[in-house]
């Protein structure tokens, strides 16, 4: 154990500390300012984003921890949603949670903990744990507000919805170490193929296995038909952590599914392995997905309810990139959900600060918020046209990318899908901001964001514009992270 | 295998055997009184009020739950202890870490009085 | 003698699991979970994973269902109030759901050809394969960091439990 480089951790532990330094302040400070809270929760998250440009590279216990360009790009992305949507609940914190703020954010932090560790995962154990990890403080979290029944069915529908899909994803890996005889993904991925080419066939086993992970992963990512608890729970949780959710967390198994599918199982992407093909039941879903998302996110009237079936529907076009198995798709899934980060959090955080000023999530109570809010509807009008995907905005590079790599990969009937539930989607879209600017009503209310949620927002919008205009260095970067899993 | 467990055989055979052994018997030699105060928890007490069937404060639970956390720290310690000669020092360590995280919480319980039963 | 001992614990197993299902009663349904759980618990030994065997009986008939009970109480439920609600699917539906479910069960399990002679490929299983011992040595040396997270997972939900379980302080007296 001498030769190995201790210090790829750093990052991780530092934040599992930050994170019971919050409750230690909470409980010292006697609940009384909450503001610090909020900050030192900021703070901690910053200070591992610079520890993890400094810590980084290398691989840890025989390779269980690996702290690969893929994994450090995906916890930018964890720590950056974790960021805004902290920043987002500092009202939220003052007003709505009176008790344990300490552990409202120290959860968050520790979710973010678990998704670190997830996408440094390179062993199925490890990944389970991880992603328990990450999901066991977002079911205290989305059952936060105890005295709100919503708040609490949604705490309970995920408990259980969660519970029960991490059972068939456990179930699932655990066939998949049966048939290999080993929980390392690249030493899966060998085995699998030397079984193969040795005997001509592997047997139902292998596409049971893969059934259940997916199942197991997709209810993770709120896939279709793995959705259902997505609104209800989206509805109910406080706002900042809906966004966390749909966010963070999705992210989170969209690196667990790149890690197992992308990495140890690509022998069986295309369909040249009939049937044990996994590309075609992922390219349903996803085109199932975007369908059913853009569809029944148009009648929609709640604000978060609608931007729940669109991250259903984006999750779709996510997984599109996935299914394309290359370089150019898992890097396209990487800039996606880089752009998606900052234009799904940005479009949270107005509900949360509009929320907390009017305490309606109805789509119709935005009406005229340009003449009282100007720059706040303008800001909502760029996180929701580039969810849509209108260019200059990230989100047209993002679905450009994905597309692209759809149809370099031969998934050419899925692009056609989800170039056409692309348009589908900008009529809801723009509904909202159609809403907010040609309304004839007369708004009385005004926002004023905290400091903390401005900030959010202000690095929403530079995200989403700089990076939409100038994808390059991400979109490299995203690319370089690709490469590890050597196509 | 089979001389291993063997004995465990035995003793859940006997257990049976003297559990209906000993229900057979009261069936036949016990004298039966049906209906009336016999059927009450306390014959010449108070008179019970309600069902069983009360809902227990959530109190119980939140200790429950944290004996299953602890009991599952239990079952961790219980196959180190089995090769703790063969680990050593290392073995210690790990534990240790182990067991500090697992104190936080502890100090966790107790610093937000949730063992206080009021 | 071993064969005679696996169908009663298998039958036991699955009698157990059934009647689980079939009582009214709650409470009797968690008494039924033990008695199934003893007797996978023996199939567990059969299968020489006898680490897994204890661990099953600790923490599942032991722990576990301790809380199942208490959620129960909690809960307190009465065996007439399922009956109340509709059900969606009507009877002979769901029988065949069922029949078509298992019949797809046992085709998958008889098809289920695990690939003949993968052994080769891993290392062959030593005597002493599932007991407390190997399970420990792999557990403490290969595996110690997962093993250094399920600490943190555990003291997550320690924080979990206790946010949501134990009343608020200075909140009003009262049922809440």
């Amino acid at each position: 154990m001498t030769d190995q480089n201790w210090s790829i951790l750093i990052p991780e532990i530092f934040l599992f500390i930050w994170a019971l330094f919050i409750f230690g302040l909470d409980l010292g400070i006697k609940r009384k300012n909450p503001k610090i809270l909020g900050y030192s929760a900021m703070a901690g998250l910053t200070i591992t984003g610079i520890l993890l440009a400094i810590f980084n590279g290398g691989i840890l216990f025989k390779g269980m921890f690996q702290s690969d360009q893929l994994a450090i790009f995906f916890k930018v992305i964890f720590i950056g949603s974790a960021f805004m949507a902290v920043g987002s609940s500092f009202d939220i914190a003052s007003e709505k949670i009176r008790h344990h703020r300490g552990e409202y954010y120290g959860l968050i932090l520790f979710s973010t903990v678990g998704m670190m560790f997830l996408s440094s995962a390179s062993e199925l154990i490890t990944l389970y744990i991880g992603m328990e990890l990450t999901t066991i403080p977002l079911y205290v979290l989305a059952a936060f507000y105890k005295d709100d029944k919503l708040s609490v069915e949604a705490g309970l529908k995920y408990l259980i919805v969660g519970a029960f899909s991490s059972a068939i994803l456990l179930y699932g890996l655990s066939l998949l170490y049966g048939l290999t005889g080993t929980t390392d993904i690249v030493t899966m991925k060998i085995n699998l193929s030397l079984v193969f080419l040795s005997y001509g066939k592997i047997g139902p086993g292998l596409i049971l296995a893969m059934i259940m992970v997916i199942a197991g992963i997709g209810f993770k990512l709120a896939l279709v038909p793995f959705h259902m608890w997505a609104p209800d729970v989206y509805q109910g949780a406080p706002t900042p952590i809906t966004a966390f959710l749909s966010v963070g967390s999705k992210a989170a198994g969209v690196v667990a599914f790149a890690r197992i599918f992308v990495n140890g199982l690509i022998a069986f992407a295309s369909d040249v392995m009939k049937p044990l093909d996994w590309g075609i039941i992922v390219a349903i879903l996803a085109a199932a997905a975007m369908i059913l998302g853009n569809i029944t996110a148009l009648r929609q009237r709640n604000i978060k309810r609608m931007l729940a079936y669109s991250s259903i529907a984006q999750i779709g076009y996510v997984m599109v990139g996935m299914v394309a198995a290359s370089e150019l798709g898992i890097a396209s899934v990487g800039y996606y959900m880089f752009i998606y980060l900052f234009a799904n959090m940005g479009a949270f955080t107005i509900a949360t600060i509009f929320n907390d000023k009017t305490g309606s999530d109805g789509i119709i109570s935005y009406s005229g918020l340009s003449k009282t809010s100007p720059i706040f509807a303008a800001y909502m009008s760029i996180f929701l046209l580039s969810l849509a995907g209108i260019p200059p905005l990230g989100g047209f590079a993002a679905k450009y990318l994905v597309f692209a790599a759809g149809i370099q990969a031969g998934y050419t009937w899925l692009v056609i899908v989800a170039l056409l539930t692309s348009v589908v989607s900008l009529y809801y879209y723009a509904n909202i901001i159609k809403t907010m600017y040609f309304s004839a009503e007369e708004p009385t209310i005004k926002i004023h964001p905290s400091f903390p949620a401005n900030l959010v927002l202000l690095i929403s919008v530079i995200g989403i514009i700089l990076f939409g205009i100038f994808p390059g260095p991400i979109l490299d970067w995203a690319l370089e992270s690709a490469k590890i899993f050597a196509f | 295998m089979f001389n291993t467990f063997f004995p465990i055989l035995v003793l859940i055979v006997l257990a049976t055997i003297i559990a209906i052994a000993m229900a057979t018997v009261s069936v036949i030699f016990g004298r039966r009184t049906k209906g009336g105060a016999k059927g009450e928890p306390y014959e010449s007490g108070i008179k019970p009020v309600g069902d069983t069937k009360e809902r227990i404060p959530v109190k119980f639970y939140l200790i429950a739950i944290l004996f299953i956390i602890f009991d599952i720290e239990v079952v961790f310690l219980y196959p180190w202890a089995v090769i703790y000669n063969k680990l050593g020092m290392f073995g210690f360590v790990e534990m240790l870490v182990f067991v500090v995280i697992l104190m936080v919480g502890y100090f966790y319980i107790l610093g937000k009085g949730a063992l206080k039963w009021d | 003698m071993e064969l005679a001992i696996f169908y009663i614990s298998a039958i036991v197993a699955a009698g157990g699991a059934l009647m689980m299902i079939l009582q009214r009663n709650p409470v009797a349904s968690v008494l039924y979970l033990i008695l199934s759980l003893v007797a996978l618990a023996v199939l567990f030994v059969q299968l020489s994973a006898l680490f897994v065997g204890s661990l099953l009986i600790i923490v599942y008939a032991g722990a576990i269902l301790v809380l199942f009970l208490f959620v129960i109480m909690l809960l307190n439920l009465r065996g007439e109030k399922f009956t109340s609600e509709k059900p969606i699917l009507d009877k002979g539906t769901k029988i065949t759901l069922v029949v078509l479910f298992f019949m797809e069960l046992v085709i998958l399990i008889k098809q289920m050809a695990f690939p003949q002679r993968m052994d080769s490929l891993m290392t062959q299983a030593s005597p002493d394969f599932g007991g407390v011992e190997p399970v420990a040595t792999l557990l403490y040396t290969k595996y110690l960091y997962p093993f250094e997270l399920t600490s943190i997972l555990l003291l997550v939900a320690i924080v979990g439990a206790v946010i949501m379980a134990k009343r608020d302080k200075n909140e009003e007296e009262g049922e809440r």
